[in-house]
């Protein structure tokens, strides 16, 4: 992996990908998310005042709870980590113009491995962690080079086979949590806990899982934009033909690109076990790996920028409760804002009608050929 | 000024969520957006009412803003994955804890999971604000509230459905013995089977509670009619508790190989199976359906032309029970096993012969005194 | 090839089922009953994705747009006391999800998986935001008997004695398989899907067409949520579509894009299902019902990796169209 890749300016804020829609500067895909979110919140004030809540009392309960307190503050970030895995892992793949909706299948398949991983071995420590990260990984990195391998050698549409991919990992982990991995002598459908020497530690209020994000989303900013392999994904991701052209091998950088994605999906799972979980539990990765898209968007496949997108979202899933125990409003309503943030920030509402940036696109590739 | 509004409004939920499980669906539409406004104008009569009613009470504790105090009780009540509408367990242990509640005048409400991670946390809220009783519900919560009672040495514990291996003094589970009242159901459904079929669609197997309904209900067939054909369904683990179609779709195809009696246990899954067994022509008369965990009469009222019986862990009443317990200073800790049975007939009394009616109560009277065995290994 | 084998499972399964029913009548009805049941839901909400990729959109939505039409149909025809127009409301509601779906994937041009991903994410929300409990369908739903028919061996029983939806659905799929492949409308929506520059360059009007036919097989999706909570559950509950919208894009696929193969694919997956629990019922062999539940998945995907190139979505899916 070399520095010498092409010299880019935008520092990955510009949108890559016609995915996405229009280019826009990097004001305007600052400013476009945080007006989105605002919308959303605004809408979802208006039904939280219907159900006879002061909506300025709710969001202060719920900010509050969230980030008044070190309780607080731990869980948000316990939160947001799987979550920043999952974005990342859909904007890997956003990149090269594959939708991975399958990051949680990836993630789940990768939670339950490292499980497995965890508990049925004994290790030094950080051989174990490393050897339970790792494994998830591969598992992660397994489950979504069978989308990958398929579309690059057989142009079957990713999307398709991750849906189909995500249900069967919800069928296999089930039976592999109540069969062959269930921790016995009681009823539970789940594993055994893991070894404390593949528990990912807690310093003070920060998850050790958290930190691990960060540097995997820092690397992956300065990947997908400073090196060679980052170029390639961009290309392919921009127009195969011309990355083909260019004599970039598109199937090798598709199949790659779903590894990368799915082994980062599969970290969240990983990480989820190690580090919050401590075992695998079938409910407890619900809904994980359907964020991470809400994230990749709300990031506009910005590696970086999944990690406030990821905070955001982790923030409004921990106030949730306190928000129903302080004023009675169901949390639920924390779903509708996140549907309409990402209704506002993919769909042209903000971007046509506040920004006024017209939509018609130059971009002559054809993202998904 | 609008802490009061909530106070009243949460005051008007739990009394119309109380009058729900007697008067069937009176409106809960708490949430329809359209609805509170029409609501708002009941509201204010009602808590009117409330607080006079309340006035001649001793002490009645209206917010959660200092229960620490002695002269207020605060009683808390933590969901599993699921909502406190469900029509099942969770509502149940709602609507016990507004019923201790309502005894005590003590100030209570819920909060409803959604990502089981938070099961701990959100006991937390309750406890630090210094709730008196906090009532956690289903077996997943069981290792959240061993460690809560821990944490909170000062606050009674009700774990609903989660056996206590070791007894800890402020924390006691509420458990049933399922096989009991799965088994004096089996036995009622052998003797009422004309067509010697009989039939189950459960939720998954994989959960205790719905397994010893399942096997126990099995065994009772078996005791009351050898001669019975049974057949038991379980769904599979994913979704098990929320596929009413599937239920009512297993159901079906059991009445139609000629089961007249069929049980559906298993949250909505099992409530599919009461709805199209409720539809069949001869519904109350010749083929009959029995419910679980609570008298589904209130909670299904579509069902309620075939409802025979429904198995009943007294969820109600054991949770009340406990609370009032832990208000008295009376608090078990370990375990407390909460009454099991069948609810009553309703509109199929008439259809069930007096003798049968005889019979069954002598076998739940025989489960009780522990002279019947269910057999049921657990 | 692919025609050769589907026919020789076909054929070997209906023997099967001759052979099953000479041994017991009952049994054999009722499974199959239960496997059509299984598969009525799953071949309107497979005609949804139909119409859309044939059109060139591919619908990611349908999980979404069955569960708010399930939901308007049901708390519609409970809050008028009547199930027509709780049908009426399901079906309004499908058209709307449609329109909103096509409104994102055709006229603004976004990507077809966002837009889809959006409907998914709102329905849920909002569905279960302002779920209320305690409504009941004021009747159930009629099963009408077919004079005649009903009194057949076999097919009597499991084919004419059903409810209203179950032959909407028949109908339904007869119907989109003529008018695909028969009608001047059919040729325009494969020309739309397979080469949208051409079909343009002829005349016809890519944009309105696609806009159009998402916005019916919105429709059709609300039939399919009408007919979920309605006639088959009765009832409706947070999520209880429990992925059929996605289970519907498998069957679609297995069936070759064509309406009468999804309906067969439907039904072979009804039937996969209905022996399966019948199996565990009678306790002759517990399979474990994941591996049944996976089935439909593991065999698309591993009939897309074995027969691609045969066996292919419509040229132009997925891909927004643009003036060139």
């Amino acid at each position: 992996m070399s520095s010498d890749g092409p010299a880019q300016t935008d520092l990955g804020f510009t949108d890559p990908n016609p995915t996405l829609g229009p280019k826009y500067g990097p004001v305007k895909a600052i400013a476009i998310p945080i007006v989105s979110v605002l919308l959303a919140f605004a809408v979802g004030g208006i039904l939280i005042y219907f159900q006879g809540v002061n909506p300025f009392t709710a969001y202060r309960v719920l900010f509050e709870s969230a980030l008044g307190d070190s309780d607080g503050l731990l869980r948000v970030m316990q939160k947001s980590t799987p979550l920043i895995f999952t974005g990342l892992a859909v904007v890997v793949g956003l990149r090269v113009g594959l939708f991975n909706i399958g990051a949680q299948g990836q993630l789940t398949v990768a939670a339950i491995g490292a499980a497995w991983a965890g508990y049925h071995f004994d290790l030094p420590t950080v051989v174990h962690l490393t050897f339970a990260l790792g494994f998830g990984m591969l598992c992660g990195a397994a489950w979504a080079s069978i989308a990958g391998v398929l579309r690059a050698y057989r142009n079957v549409s990713e999307v398709i086979t991750t849906i189909m991919l995500n249900s069967i990992a919800i069928a296999l982990v089930d039976y592999l949590a109540s069969r062959t991995f269930k921790e016995p002598d009681q009823p539970i459908s789940r594993t055994p806990l893991i070894s404390d020497s593949a528990a990912l530690a807690t310093f003070g209020v920060i998850p050790s899982g958290f930190v691990i994000a960060l540097i995997v989303s820092l690397f992956f900013g300065w990947f997908l934009i400073r090196t060679t392999e980052g170029f390639r994904f961009n290309t392919v991701g921009l127009n195969p033909n011309a990355a083909r052209y260019a004599g970039i091998s598109v199937k090798r950088t598709i199949v790659l690109a779903m590894a990368v994605s799915g082994a980062l999906a599969g970290m969240g799972g990983a990480v989820e076990t190690m580090g919050v979980v401590g075992r695998f539990e079938p409910a407890f990765n619900a809904g994980l790996g359907f964020d991470g898209i809400t994230i990749a968007l709300l990031a506009r496949a910005n590696p970086i920028a999944t990690i406030p997108a990821a905070i955001l979202v982790g923030i409004l899933r921990t106030g949730a409760n306190s928000l129903q125990f302080e004023t009675g409003i169901e949390p639920e309503v924390v779903d509708v804002i996140l549907a309409l943030t990402l209704l506002f920030v993919a769909a042209p509402i903000v971007s046509r009608y506040i920004f006024r940036i017209n939509a018609k696109r130059k971009s002559k590739s054809k993202g998904r050929s | 000024m609008h802490r009061k509004l909530l106070v009243a409004g949460l005051t008007v939920a739990a009394l119309v969520l109380a009058g729900c499980s007697s008067s069937d669906d009176a409106a809960t539409d708490t949430t329809s957006a359209e609805a509170t406004t029409e609501a708002a104008e009941e509201t204010t009569e009602e808590a009117a009412e409330e607080e006079v009613t309340e006035e001649s009470a001793p002490a009645v504790t209206m917010d959660d803003s200092d229960c620490a105090a002695p002269e207020n009780y605060c009683i808390g009540l933590v969901t599993d994955t699921g909502k406190v509408d469900d029509k099942s367990f969770n509502q149940a242990a709602w609507e016990g804890t507004l019923l201790a509640a309502d005894e005590l005048g003590a100030f209570t409400k819920y909060v409803e999971t959604v990502d089981p991670k938070d099961y701990l946390s959100n006991i937390e809220q309750f406890a630090s604000k210094n709730y008196d009783t906090i009532v956690t519900v289903g077996f997943l919560m069981g290792e959240a509230s061993v460690a809560a009672a821990a944490e909170f040495p000062g606050v009674n514990f009700i774990g609903v459905d989660q056996f206590q291996g070791e007894t800890v003094p402020n924390l006691t589970g509420l458990i049933f013995a399922e096989d009991k009242a799965g088994y004096a159901a089996g036995y009622l459904a052998g003797l009422m089977t004309k067509t010697n079929k009989v039939g189950g669609v459960f939720g998954t197997d994989t959960v205790p509670p719905v397994l010893y309904f399942g096997e126990g209900y099995r065994n009772g067939i078996a005791a009351s009619n050898p001669e019975a054909d049974i057949t038991i369904v379980y769904h599979e683990p994913n979704n098990a508790f929320n596929d009413p179609e599937w239920g009512a779709a297993e159901a079906k195809k059991q009445l139609t190989q000629g089961a007249d009696v069929i049980f559906g246990g298993g949250g909505n899954t099992g409530n599919g199976a009461l709805i199209e067994i409720a539809k069949a022509p001869d519904a109350g008369t010749s083929v009959f359906c029995i419910g679980v965990d609570v008298d589904q009469y209130n909670t299904v009222p579509q069902a309620q032309s075939c409802l025979l019986t429904s198995a009943e862990k007294k969820l109600v009443s054991g949770t009340s029970d406990l609370v009032l317990a832990s208000f008295d200073g009376t608090f078990p800790g370990g375990n407390y096993v909460g009454s099991t049975g069948l609810a009553p007939y309703h509109d199929t009394e008439a259809a069930v012969p007096a003798d049968v009616k005889i019979q069954v109560e002598e076998v739940i009277a025989g489960l009780d005194d522990g002279s019947i065995e269910t057999g049921v290994v657990k | 090839m692919r025609a050769r084998w589907a026919w020789t499972l076909t054929v070997i399964i209906l023997v099967g089922i001759m052979f099953s029913y000479t041994q017991d009548e009952l049994r054999t009805t009722s499974v199959l009953s239960f496997s059509l049941r299984y598969a009525i839901p799953l071949i309107i909400a497979a005609m949804v994705g139909l119409v859309c990729e044939r059109s060139g959109v591919i619908n990611i939505g349908i999980e979404g747009q069955l569960l708010m039409s399930a939901f308007a149909g049901f708390f519609g025809a409970a809050a008028t006391g009547s199930l027509i127009i709780g049908t009426l409301f399901g079906i309004g509601t499908g058209l709307i999800m449609g329109a909103v779906f096509a409104t994102g994937a055709v006229a603004w041009k976004m990507d077809q998986i966002i837009s889809g991903t959006i409907i998914n994410i709102i329905a849920t929300g909002l569905t279960s935001f302002f779920y209320a409990q305690g409504q009941v369908l004021p009747a159930s739903t009629p099963v009408v008997a077919i004079p005649y028919l009903k009194d057949l061996p076999l097919v009597g029983p499991v084919l004419f004695n059903n409810g209203l939806f179950t032959y909407a659905a028949i109908i339904i799929v007869i119907f989109l398989q003529i008018m695909l492949f028969l009608t001047i409308w059919g040729l325009r929506t494969r020309a739309v899907g397979e080469n949208p520059s051409a079909a343009d360059t002829s005349g016809i009007n890519v944009q309105r067409t696609r806009f159009i036919n998402v916005t019916l097989a919105g429709g059709l999706a609300g039939v399919a949520g009408a007919y979920l909570s309605l006639e088959a559950a009765g009832t409706f509950e947070r999520g209880f579509t429990a992925g059929r919208g996605f289970t519907a894009l498998a069957i679609m696929i297995f069936g070759a894009w064509n309406p009468v193969g999804a309906f067969a694919a439907a039904l072979f997956f009804g039937l996969t299902q209905g022996v399966a629990s019948q199996l565990q019922a009678d306790e002759v062999v517990d399979i474990p019902p994941q591996f049944i539940n996976m089935l439909p998945y593991v065999l698309t995907i591993v009939l897309l990796a074995v027969v691609a190139g045969r066996v292919r979505p419509p040229a132009a899916v997925g891909k927004p169209y643009e003036k060139d």
